[in-house]
Protein backbone atom coordinates (compact mmCIF):
# COMPACT_ATOMS: atom_id res chain seq x y z
CA UNK A 1 0.00 0.00 0.00
CA UNK A 2 2.47 2.61 -1.27
CA UNK A 3 -0.19 4.84 -3.04
CA UNK A 4 -1.93 5.70 0.46
CA UNK A 5 0.23 8.86 0.89
CA UNK A 6 -0.30 10.31 -3.00
CA UNK A 7 -4.30 8.77 -2.97
CA UNK A 8 -7.35 11.47 -1.62
CA UNK A 9 -8.83 10.36 1.68
CA UNK A 10 -12.53 11.23 3.01
CA UNK A 11 -13.02 13.47 5.61
CA UNK A 12 -13.67 10.89 9.03
CA UNK A 13 -15.54 13.39 11.54
CA UNK A 14 -18.26 15.40 11.34
CA UNK A 15 -17.94 19.31 12.05
CA UNK A 16 -20.53 21.13 14.69
CA UNK A 17 -19.90 20.77 18.82
CA UNK A 18 -20.76 17.32 20.03
CA UNK A 19 -23.41 17.55 22.74
CA UNK A 20 -22.54 15.73 26.01
CA UNK A 21 -25.62 13.51 27.49
CA UNK A 22 -24.09 12.35 30.47
CA UNK A 23 -22.94 14.79 33.69
CA UNK A 24 -19.57 12.74 34.04
CA UNK A 25 -17.40 13.94 32.01
CA UNK A 26 -15.55 11.34 29.99
CA UNK A 27 -19.03 9.18 29.90
CA UNK A 28 -19.77 10.06 26.67
CA UNK A 29 -16.53 8.96 25.46
CA UNK A 30 -16.90 5.56 26.99
CA UNK A 31 -20.25 4.43 25.98
CA UNK A 32 -19.23 5.40 22.91
CA UNK A 33 -16.46 3.05 22.99
CA UNK A 34 -18.37 0.71 24.15
CA UNK A 35 -20.98 0.60 21.40
CA UNK A 36 -18.02 0.41 18.86
CA UNK A 37 -17.07 -2.66 21.10
CA UNK A 38 -20.69 -4.21 21.08
CA UNK A 39 -20.34 -3.57 17.00
CA UNK A 40 -17.13 -5.48 16.32
CA UNK A 41 -18.51 -8.34 18.49
CA UNK A 42 -21.55 -8.20 16.39
CA UNK A 43 -19.32 -8.43 13.43
CA UNK A 44 -17.54 -11.17 14.80
CA UNK A 45 -20.56 -13.22 15.12
CA UNK A 46 -21.82 -12.58 11.39
CA UNK A 47 -18.33 -13.92 10.71
CA UNK A 48 -18.35 -17.06 12.45
CA UNK A 49 -22.12 -17.62 10.80
CA UNK A 50 -20.63 -16.69 7.36
CA UNK A 51 -17.85 -18.96 8.33
CA UNK A 52 -20.38 -22.19 9.45
CA UNK A 53 -22.46 -20.99 5.93
CA UNK A 54 -19.97 -21.02 3.64
CA UNK A 55 -18.07 -24.86 5.42
CA UNK A 56 -21.90 -25.81 4.70
CA UNK A 57 -21.87 -25.08 1.17
CA UNK A 58 -18.24 -27.26 0.79
CA UNK A 59 -20.75 -29.73 2.58
CA UNK A 60 -18.74 -29.25 6.15
CA UNK A 61 -21.05 -29.02 8.82
CA UNK A 62 -19.24 -26.80 10.95
CA UNK A 63 -22.56 -25.89 13.14
CA UNK A 64 -23.38 -29.38 14.07
CA UNK A 65 -19.90 -30.04 14.52
CA UNK A 66 -19.31 -27.70 16.89
CA UNK A 67 -22.60 -28.15 19.08
CA UNK A 68 -21.02 -32.55 18.99
CA UNK A 69 -17.93 -31.51 20.11
CA UNK A 70 -16.37 -32.75 23.09
CA UNK A 71 -13.74 -30.74 24.99
CA UNK A 72 -10.50 -33.01 26.22
CA UNK A 73 -8.58 -32.12 29.60
CA UNK A 74 -6.23 -29.69 27.19
CA UNK A 75 -8.86 -27.82 25.22
CA UNK A 76 -10.96 -27.15 29.09
CA UNK A 77 -6.93 -26.45 30.12
CA UNK A 78 -7.11 -23.80 26.92
CA UNK A 79 -10.25 -22.06 27.29
CA UNK A 80 -10.43 -21.62 30.97
CA UNK A 81 -6.87 -19.96 31.30
CA UNK A 82 -8.15 -17.34 28.20
CA UNK A 83 -11.14 -17.15 30.16
CA UNK A 84 -9.33 -15.80 33.29
CA UNK A 85 -6.92 -13.94 31.64
CA UNK A 86 -9.65 -12.16 29.37
CA UNK A 87 -11.69 -11.26 32.70
CA UNK A 88 -8.34 -9.77 33.98
CA UNK A 89 -8.17 -7.44 31.22
CA UNK A 90 -11.98 -6.73 31.72
CA UNK A 91 -11.16 -5.60 35.21
CA UNK A 92 -8.28 -3.60 34.99
CA UNK A 93 -9.14 -0.87 36.45
CA UNK A 94 -10.19 -2.52 39.74
CA UNK A 95 -6.83 -4.39 39.83
CA UNK A 96 -5.19 -0.76 39.32
CA UNK A 97 -7.40 0.01 42.07
CA UNK A 98 -6.37 -2.82 44.44
CA UNK A 99 -3.04 -2.63 43.74
CA UNK A 100 -2.93 1.23 44.89
CA UNK A 101 -4.93 0.28 48.26
CA UNK A 102 -2.50 -2.74 48.71
CA UNK A 103 0.91 -0.24 47.97
CA UNK A 104 -1.24 2.54 50.23
CA UNK A 105 -1.59 -0.03 52.96
CA UNK A 106 2.11 -1.23 52.79
CA UNK A 107 3.79 2.49 53.03
CA UNK A 108 1.18 3.36 55.88
CA UNK A 109 1.84 0.46 57.77
CA UNK A 110 5.78 0.42 57.58
CA UNK A 111 5.52 4.08 58.63
CA UNK A 112 3.55 3.11 61.22
CA UNK A 113 6.08 0.03 62.46
CA UNK A 114 8.76 2.57 62.04
CA UNK A 115 6.64 5.09 64.51
CA UNK A 116 5.55 2.35 66.86
CA UNK A 117 9.01 0.96 67.24
CA UNK A 118 10.97 4.33 67.85
CA UNK A 119 8.53 5.17 70.65
CA UNK A 120 8.80 1.90 72.60
CA UNK B 1 -41.10 -6.77 12.83
CA UNK B 2 -37.59 -8.09 11.87
CA UNK B 3 -36.31 -5.60 9.37
CA UNK B 4 -34.23 -7.69 7.01
CA UNK B 5 -34.27 -4.42 4.20
CA UNK B 6 -31.49 -4.46 1.69
CA UNK B 7 -30.44 -1.80 -0.52
CA UNK B 8 -30.12 -2.77 -3.97
CA UNK B 9 -26.95 -2.32 -6.00
CA UNK B 10 -26.24 -0.35 -8.63
CA UNK B 11 -22.67 1.00 -10.52
CA UNK B 12 -21.63 4.33 -8.47
CA UNK B 13 -22.61 2.34 -4.31
CA UNK B 14 -19.82 1.55 -2.97
CA UNK B 15 -19.23 -1.97 -1.96
CA UNK B 16 -18.31 -3.61 1.35
CA UNK B 17 -16.17 -6.27 2.86
CA UNK B 18 -18.30 -9.21 4.58
CA UNK B 19 -16.52 -6.92 8.02
CA UNK B 20 -17.73 -3.63 6.82
CA UNK B 21 -21.15 -4.79 5.55
CA UNK B 22 -21.62 -6.28 9.22
CA UNK B 23 -20.68 -3.13 10.60
CA UNK B 24 -23.36 -0.89 9.02
CA UNK B 25 -26.24 -3.55 9.55
CA UNK B 26 -25.06 -3.74 13.52
CA UNK B 27 -25.66 0.48 12.63
CA UNK B 28 -28.81 -0.21 11.25
CA UNK B 29 -30.31 -2.71 13.81
CA UNK B 30 -28.77 -0.33 16.90
CA UNK B 31 -30.82 2.48 15.37
CA UNK B 32 -33.61 0.28 14.75
CA UNK B 33 -33.50 -0.77 18.38
CA UNK B 34 -33.37 2.97 19.46
CA UNK B 35 -36.58 3.53 18.00
CA UNK B 36 -38.67 0.37 18.26
CA UNK B 37 -37.44 -0.60 22.20
CA UNK B 38 -35.91 2.55 23.75
CA UNK B 39 -37.49 5.15 22.34
CA UNK B 40 -41.33 4.04 23.60
CA UNK B 41 -40.00 3.90 26.93
CA UNK B 42 -39.71 7.94 27.07
CA UNK B 43 -43.48 8.50 27.21
CA UNK B 44 -43.50 6.58 30.59
CA UNK B 45 -40.01 8.01 32.09
CA UNK B 46 -41.51 11.76 31.15
CA UNK B 47 -45.18 10.65 32.32
CA UNK B 48 -44.01 10.14 35.76
CA UNK B 49 -40.93 10.63 37.77
CA UNK B 50 -39.81 13.96 35.15
CA UNK B 51 -43.04 15.83 35.14
CA UNK B 52 -43.37 14.83 39.37
CA UNK B 53 -40.08 16.24 39.60
CA UNK B 54 -40.46 19.28 37.39
CA UNK B 55 -43.65 20.27 39.11
CA UNK B 56 -41.46 19.86 42.51
CA UNK B 57 -39.42 22.30 41.02
CA UNK B 58 -41.03 24.93 39.11
CA UNK B 59 -44.06 24.43 40.93
CA UNK B 60 -45.98 24.11 38.04
CA UNK B 61 -46.66 21.08 35.11
CA UNK B 62 -44.31 21.49 31.67
CA UNK B 63 -46.06 23.58 29.43
CA UNK B 64 -44.17 23.43 26.31
CA UNK B 65 -41.35 21.53 24.34
CA UNK B 66 -38.73 24.07 25.98
CA UNK B 67 -40.16 22.72 29.54
CA UNK B 68 -40.11 18.94 28.88
CA UNK B 69 -36.61 18.92 27.29
CA UNK B 70 -35.47 20.71 30.13
CA UNK B 71 -36.78 18.47 32.63
CA UNK B 72 -35.52 14.83 30.48
CA UNK B 73 -32.36 16.13 30.04
CA UNK B 74 -31.38 15.15 33.44
CA UNK B 75 -33.24 11.63 33.48
CA UNK B 76 -30.90 9.01 33.29
CA UNK B 77 -33.35 7.07 31.09
CA UNK B 78 -33.16 9.64 28.66
CA UNK B 79 -29.22 10.09 28.35
CA UNK B 80 -28.86 6.97 27.17
CA UNK B 81 -31.48 6.86 24.97
CA UNK B 82 -30.18 10.20 23.32
CA UNK B 83 -26.23 8.98 23.92
CA UNK B 84 -27.37 5.68 22.01
CA UNK B 85 -28.92 7.31 19.31
CA UNK B 86 -26.97 9.80 18.90
CA UNK B 87 -23.72 7.05 18.70
CA UNK B 88 -25.47 4.99 15.89
CA UNK B 89 -25.69 8.17 13.94
CA UNK B 90 -21.85 8.38 14.20
CA UNK B 91 -21.52 4.51 13.51
CA UNK B 92 -23.59 4.68 10.85
CA UNK B 93 -21.42 7.15 8.94
CA UNK B 94 -18.23 5.53 9.94
CA UNK B 95 -19.54 2.17 8.96
CA UNK B 96 -19.94 4.00 5.91
CA UNK B 97 -17.30 6.24 5.37
CA UNK B 98 -14.14 3.27 5.55
CA UNK B 99 -15.86 1.47 2.42
CA UNK B 100 -15.81 4.51 0.58
CA UNK B 101 -12.50 5.55 1.80
CA UNK B 102 -11.01 2.22 0.35
CA UNK B 103 -12.63 2.75 -3.06
CA UNK B 104 -12.41 6.19 -3.69
CA UNK B 105 -10.42 6.16 -7.15
CA UNK B 106 -12.34 3.95 -8.28
CA UNK B 107 -15.51 5.50 -7.54
CA UNK B 108 -14.55 8.80 -8.53
CA UNK B 109 -13.28 7.29 -12.20
CA UNK B 110 -16.21 5.41 -12.48
CA UNK B 111 -18.55 8.79 -12.11
CA UNK B 112 -16.66 9.78 -15.09
CA UNK B 113 -16.97 7.07 -17.27
CA UNK B 114 -20.81 7.02 -16.68
CA UNK B 115 -21.04 10.53 -16.77
CA UNK B 116 -19.50 10.66 -20.01
CA UNK B 117 -21.89 7.66 -21.30
CA UNK B 118 -25.25 9.56 -21.15
CA UNK B 119 -26.59 12.50 -23.06
CA UNK B 120 -28.39 14.18 -19.98
CA UNK B 121 -26.72 17.44 -18.69
CA UNK B 122 -24.55 17.82 -15.56
CA UNK B 123 -23.83 21.20 -14.64
CA UNK B 124 -21.38 22.75 -12.37
CA UNK B 125 -20.93 26.53 -12.33
CA UNK B 126 -16.66 27.50 -11.87
CA UNK B 127 -16.33 28.66 -8.28
CA UNK B 128 -20.01 27.79 -7.25
CA UNK B 129 -20.34 28.60 -3.52
CA UNK B 130 -22.98 26.93 -1.48
CA UNK B 131 -25.31 28.80 1.32
CA UNK B 132 -23.50 28.42 5.48
CA UNK B 133 -26.73 26.63 6.03
CA UNK B 134 -25.41 23.67 4.27
CA UNK B 135 -21.80 24.36 5.71
CA UNK B 136 -21.73 25.84 8.87
CA UNK B 137 -22.13 22.18 10.61
CA UNK B 138 -21.80 18.94 8.84
CA UNK B 139 -25.95 18.33 8.70
CA UNK B 140 -26.81 15.24 9.79
CA UNK B 141 -23.61 14.49 11.56
CA UNK B 142 -22.59 13.07 7.88
CA UNK B 143 -18.36 14.10 7.89
CA UNK B 144 -17.67 16.54 5.58
CA UNK B 145 -20.88 17.19 4.81
CA UNK B 146 -22.49 17.46 0.49
CA UNK B 147 -20.01 20.25 -0.30
CA UNK B 148 -16.47 19.02 0.59
CA UNK B 149 -14.46 17.99 -2.18
CA UNK B 150 -11.20 15.88 -1.42
CA UNK B 151 -10.57 15.10 -4.84
CA UNK B 152 -10.41 16.55 -8.31
CA UNK B 153 -14.38 15.42 -9.38
CA UNK B 154 -14.58 14.44 -6.18
CA UNK B 155 -18.06 12.18 -5.19
CA UNK B 156 -17.31 10.33 -1.74
CA UNK B 157 -20.11 12.73 -0.09
CA UNK B 158 -22.66 11.04 -2.59
CA UNK B 159 -21.68 7.67 -2.05
CA UNK B 160 -21.07 8.24 1.70
CA UNK B 161 -25.50 9.84 1.41
CA UNK B 162 -26.58 7.19 -0.95
CA UNK B 163 -25.56 4.25 1.62
CA UNK B 164 -25.65 6.08 4.38
CA UNK B 165 -29.28 7.44 4.68
CA UNK B 166 -30.07 4.06 3.44
CA UNK B 167 -28.96 2.58 6.81
CA UNK B 168 -30.22 6.16 8.29
CA UNK B 169 -33.49 5.25 6.70
CA UNK B 170 -33.56 1.43 8.05
CA UNK B 171 -34.14 0.58 4.45
CA UNK B 172 -38.17 2.33 5.42
CA UNK B 173 -37.25 3.97 1.93
CA UNK B 174 -37.16 0.97 -0.70
CA UNK B 175 -34.23 -0.46 -2.14
CA UNK B 176 -33.17 2.93 -3.82
CA UNK B 177 -34.07 5.24 -1.29
CA UNK B 178 -36.64 6.77 -3.29
CA UNK B 179 -39.71 6.35 -1.50
CA UNK B 180 -40.86 9.97 -0.90
CA UNK B 181 -40.35 10.42 -4.79
CA UNK B 182 -42.20 7.33 -5.35
CA UNK B 183 -45.06 8.26 -3.05
CA UNK B 184 -45.35 12.08 -4.43
CA UNK B 185 -45.63 10.58 -7.92
CA UNK B 186 -48.15 7.72 -7.04
CA UNK B 187 -50.40 10.86 -4.97
CA UNK B 188 -50.29 12.39 -8.59
CA UNK B 189 -51.21 9.70 -10.75
CA UNK B 190 -54.45 8.95 -8.11
CA UNK B 191 -55.56 12.56 -7.64
CA UNK B 192 -54.42 13.98 -11.05
CA UNK B 193 -54.44 11.14 -12.89
CA UNK B 194 -54.53 13.58 -16.43
CA UNK B 195 -51.66 15.95 -15.03
CA UNK B 196 -48.60 15.08 -17.64
CA UNK B 197 -45.67 17.56 -17.00
CA UNK B 198 -43.49 18.72 -19.50
CA UNK B 199 -40.42 19.83 -17.56
CA UNK B 200 -39.87 18.81 -14.26
CA UNK B 201 -37.67 20.14 -11.02
CA UNK B 202 -36.62 18.58 -8.08
CA UNK B 203 -34.72 21.06 -5.75
CA UNK B 204 -32.54 20.10 -2.91
CA UNK B 205 -32.22 16.47 -4.84
CA UNK B 206 -28.71 15.11 -2.84
CA UNK B 207 -27.58 12.18 -5.25
CA UNK B 208 -31.50 12.12 -7.13
CA UNK B 209 -33.05 9.58 -4.78
CA UNK B 210 -36.26 11.08 -5.05
CA UNK B 211 -35.53 12.68 -8.56
CA UNK B 212 -35.69 9.31 -10.82
CA UNK B 213 -38.94 8.12 -9.98
CA UNK B 214 -40.12 11.49 -11.64
CA UNK B 215 -38.44 10.45 -15.04
CA UNK B 216 -40.06 6.44 -14.19
CA UNK B 217 -43.59 7.78 -13.80
CA UNK B 218 -43.25 10.56 -16.86
CA UNK B 219 -40.47 9.25 -19.26
CA UNK B 220 -41.30 11.88 -21.56
CA UNK B 221 -40.83 14.49 -19.14
CA UNK B 222 -37.32 16.94 -18.96
CA UNK B 223 -36.43 16.15 -15.27
CA UNK B 224 -33.75 18.09 -13.64
CA UNK B 225 -32.07 17.65 -10.17
CA UNK B 226 -30.05 20.70 -8.27
CA UNK B 227 -28.26 20.49 -5.44
CA UNK B 228 -25.76 22.84 -3.46
CA UNK B 229 -23.77 19.72 -3.10
CA UNK B 230 -21.58 19.63 -5.41
CA UNK B 231 -20.15 16.23 -5.02
CA UNK B 232 -23.31 14.92 -4.47
CA UNK B 233 -24.41 16.09 -8.05
CA UNK B 234 -21.68 14.76 -9.91
CA UNK B 235 -22.77 11.34 -8.29
CA UNK B 236 -26.37 12.28 -8.84
CA UNK B 237 -25.60 12.15 -12.52
CA UNK B 238 -23.77 9.09 -12.54
CA UNK B 239 -25.91 6.88 -10.61
CA UNK B 240 -28.85 8.12 -12.59
CA UNK B 241 -26.72 6.85 -15.89
CA UNK B 242 -25.97 3.69 -14.49
CA UNK B 243 -29.37 2.97 -13.37
CA UNK B 244 -30.08 3.92 -17.30
CA UNK B 245 -32.26 6.85 -16.74
CA UNK B 246 -31.62 9.77 -18.65
CA UNK B 247 -32.34 12.76 -15.99
CA UNK B 248 -30.30 16.17 -15.99
CA UNK B 249 -28.56 17.77 -12.30
CA UNK B 250 -26.92 20.55 -11.28
CA UNK B 251 -25.19 22.80 -8.79
CA UNK B 252 -27.27 25.23 -8.11
CA UNK B 253 -29.22 26.78 -4.93
CA UNK B 254 -33.10 26.51 -5.01
CA UNK B 255 -33.46 30.01 -3.90
CA UNK B 256 -31.90 31.15 -7.15
CA UNK B 257 -31.83 29.23 -9.94
CA UNK B 258 -30.91 29.79 -13.46
CA UNK B 259 -34.10 28.54 -15.26
CA UNK B 260 -36.36 31.42 -17.07
CA UNK B 261 -39.79 32.14 -15.91
CA UNK B 262 -42.38 29.41 -16.05
CA UNK B 263 -40.22 26.65 -17.31
CA UNK B 264 -41.47 24.04 -15.39
CA UNK B 265 -44.91 22.32 -14.62
CA UNK B 266 -43.86 20.61 -11.66
CA UNK B 267 -41.71 21.63 -8.63
CA UNK B 268 -40.66 19.30 -6.01
CA UNK B 269 -38.77 18.33 -3.35
CA UNK B 270 -37.88 15.90 -0.21
CA UNK B 271 -36.70 16.51 2.85
CA UNK B 272 -35.07 19.86 1.67
CA UNK B 273 -36.93 22.53 3.61
CA UNK B 274 -35.87 21.48 7.39
CA UNK B 275 -31.76 21.86 5.93
CA UNK B 276 -32.15 25.37 5.03
CA UNK B 277 -33.02 28.47 6.91
CA UNK B 278 -35.40 31.12 7.93
CA UNK B 279 -34.42 33.55 5.19
CA UNK B 280 -33.71 30.63 2.78
CA UNK B 281 -37.38 28.99 3.03
CA UNK B 282 -39.63 31.82 1.72
CA UNK B 283 -37.09 32.37 -1.22
CA UNK B 284 -37.19 28.86 -2.12
CA UNK B 285 -41.15 29.03 -2.27
CA UNK B 286 -40.83 32.24 -4.01
CA UNK B 287 -38.57 30.37 -6.81
CA UNK B 288 -40.42 27.73 -7.63
CA UNK B 289 -43.37 29.84 -8.01
CA UNK B 290 -41.42 31.88 -10.87
CA UNK B 291 -40.19 28.49 -12.55
CA UNK B 292 -43.39 27.33 -12.69
CA UNK B 293 -45.54 27.57 -15.73
CA UNK B 294 -49.10 28.99 -14.95
CA UNK B 295 -51.47 25.99 -13.74
CA UNK B 296 -48.24 24.06 -12.62
CA UNK B 297 -47.71 22.47 -9.48
CA UNK B 298 -45.47 23.10 -6.11
CA UNK B 299 -45.26 20.17 -4.09
CA UNK B 300 -42.65 19.88 -0.75
CA UNK B 301 -42.47 16.64 0.87
CA UNK B 302 -41.55 17.20 4.35
CA UNK B 303 -41.73 17.51 8.24
CA UNK B 304 -44.83 18.57 9.24
CA UNK B 305 -45.42 21.66 11.56
CA UNK B 306 -45.11 21.61 15.02
CA UNK B 307 -48.66 23.05 15.77
CA UNK B 308 -50.37 19.83 14.00
CA UNK B 309 -48.94 17.63 17.68
CA UNK B 310 -48.55 17.54 21.15
CA UNK B 311 -45.79 18.94 23.26
CA UNK B 312 -44.27 16.12 24.17
CA UNK B 313 -44.05 14.94 20.31
CA UNK B 314 -42.88 18.28 19.42
CA UNK B 315 -39.96 17.26 22.09
CA UNK B 316 -39.30 13.98 20.88
CA UNK B 317 -38.83 15.16 17.38
CA UNK B 318 -36.98 18.40 18.13
CA UNK B 319 -33.91 15.94 19.27
CA UNK B 320 -32.51 16.04 16.24
CA UNK B 321 -32.21 20.01 16.16
CA UNK B 322 -30.19 19.52 19.19
CA UNK B 323 -28.38 15.98 18.88
CA UNK B 324 -28.25 16.11 15.36
CA UNK B 325 -26.71 18.80 13.68
CA UNK B 326 -30.17 19.76 12.28
CA UNK B 327 -30.05 23.73 13.11
CA UNK B 328 -33.16 24.42 10.92
CA UNK B 329 -35.57 21.42 12.07
CA UNK B 330 -37.10 22.92 14.99
CA UNK B 331 -37.95 26.53 13.63
CA UNK B 332 -38.72 25.12 10.27
CA UNK B 333 -41.65 23.21 11.73
CA UNK B 334 -43.00 26.32 13.28
CA UNK B 335 -42.88 28.42 9.99
CA UNK B 336 -46.26 28.92 8.64
CA UNK B 337 -45.76 27.38 5.22
CA UNK B 338 -49.45 27.54 3.71
CA UNK B 339 -48.91 31.89 4.76
CA UNK B 340 -45.60 31.22 2.84
CA UNK B 341 -46.52 30.06 -0.14
CA UNK B 342 -49.77 32.43 -0.14
CA UNK B 343 -47.12 35.25 0.37
CA UNK B 344 -45.05 34.31 -2.88
CA UNK B 345 -48.07 34.37 -5.03
CA UNK B 346 -50.30 31.26 -5.10
CA UNK B 347 -54.05 31.52 -4.19
CA UNK B 348 -54.58 30.61 -0.28
CA UNK B 349 -57.29 28.52 -2.13
CA UNK B 350 -54.84 26.07 -3.81
CA UNK B 351 -52.58 25.59 -1.12
CA UNK B 352 -53.02 22.83 0.84
CA UNK B 353 -51.58 19.97 3.16
CA UNK B 354 -51.83 16.03 2.43
CA UNK B 355 -50.76 12.36 2.97
CA UNK B 356 -49.13 10.92 -0.04
CA UNK B 357 -48.92 7.24 1.14
CA UNK B 358 -45.50 5.03 1.25
CA UNK B 359 -45.15 3.56 -1.99
CA UNK B 360 -43.18 0.94 0.21
CA UNK B 361 -45.43 -1.95 -0.08
CA UNK B 362 -44.49 -1.38 -4.02
CA UNK B 363 -41.84 -3.01 -2.98
CA UNK B 364 -42.78 -6.32 -1.48
CA UNK B 365 -41.21 -9.55 -2.56
CA UNK B 366 -39.33 -7.12 -5.29
CA UNK B 367 -36.19 -6.23 -3.77
CA UNK B 368 -34.09 -8.30 -1.17
CA UNK B 369 -35.24 -8.58 2.30
CA UNK B 370 -38.47 -6.49 1.13
CA UNK B 371 -40.84 -9.39 2.25
CA UNK B 372 -44.34 -9.00 2.06
CA UNK B 373 -45.18 -8.69 5.82
CA UNK B 374 -42.24 -6.38 6.48
CA UNK B 375 -43.58 -3.95 3.91
CA UNK B 376 -46.82 -4.03 5.31
CA UNK B 377 -45.38 -3.70 8.83
CA UNK B 378 -43.91 -0.46 7.72
CA UNK B 379 -46.75 0.96 6.12
CA UNK B 380 -49.37 -0.26 8.70
CA UNK B 381 -47.62 -0.21 11.77
CA UNK B 382 -48.43 1.88 15.00
CA UNK B 383 -46.23 4.64 15.01
CA UNK B 384 -44.19 6.72 17.89
CA UNK B 385 -43.06 9.94 17.30
CA UNK B 386 -39.71 10.23 16.75
CA UNK B 387 -38.94 7.17 14.20
CA UNK B 388 -38.21 7.57 10.99
CA UNK B 389 -40.78 7.68 8.66
CA UNK B 390 -44.70 8.50 10.24
CA UNK B 391 -46.85 5.30 9.96
CA UNK B 392 -48.36 5.00 6.46
CA UNK B 393 -47.83 7.97 4.57
CA UNK B 394 -45.33 11.31 3.63
CA UNK B 395 -46.75 14.98 4.72
CA UNK B 396 -46.92 17.28 1.82
CA UNK B 397 -47.51 20.72 0.85
CA UNK B 398 -49.04 21.33 -2.29
CA UNK B 399 -49.72 24.70 -4.35
CA UNK B 400 -50.94 25.17 -7.65
CA UNK B 401 -49.72 28.17 -9.65
CA UNK B 402 -53.37 29.71 -11.14
CA UNK B 403 -53.90 29.52 -14.71
CA UNK B 404 -53.06 31.87 -17.19
CA UNK B 405 -56.38 33.23 -17.29
CA UNK B 406 -56.64 34.12 -13.18
CA UNK B 407 -53.09 35.35 -13.83
CA UNK B 408 -53.97 37.52 -16.13
CA UNK B 409 -57.29 38.86 -13.64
Amino acid sequence: MTDTIERPHVIRDAKGKRPQFYDTDGLDTAMSMIMVLASEISTLRDRLDSAERAAKAQGIDLAAGIEALVLDQEALEEREARRQDFLGRLFYLARKDAQEARDAETEAGFAKVIEEIAEQ
Amino acid sequence: MLNTFQQASHKMLPTATADEAARQEFAKSLKGFVQSTLLPGLTPVYNTRVSQAFEKEHGRKPQNRRDIRNGMVKDAYFQHYAATNRIAQELLWESVNVSVDRQLPELIERARELSADTKAELRIPEGFVPPRYVTAFDIHCMPGGYCSEVAKDDVAAGALYDRGVFLYAMGYTGPDNDDMGRSVCNYLRRHMPDFKPRRILDMGCTVGHSTLPYKEYFPEAEVWGIDVGVPCVRYAHARAAGMGLEVNFAAMNAEETTFEDGYFDLVVSHILLHETSGKAMPRVFAEAHRVLAPGGMMIHADLPPFDLMDPFTQFILDNETWYNNEPFWGAMRDMDQIALAEKVGFDRAAVKFDTAPMAVMEFAAAADGYSQQAAEDVAEREFTAGEFAPGGGWEVLIARKADVAALAA
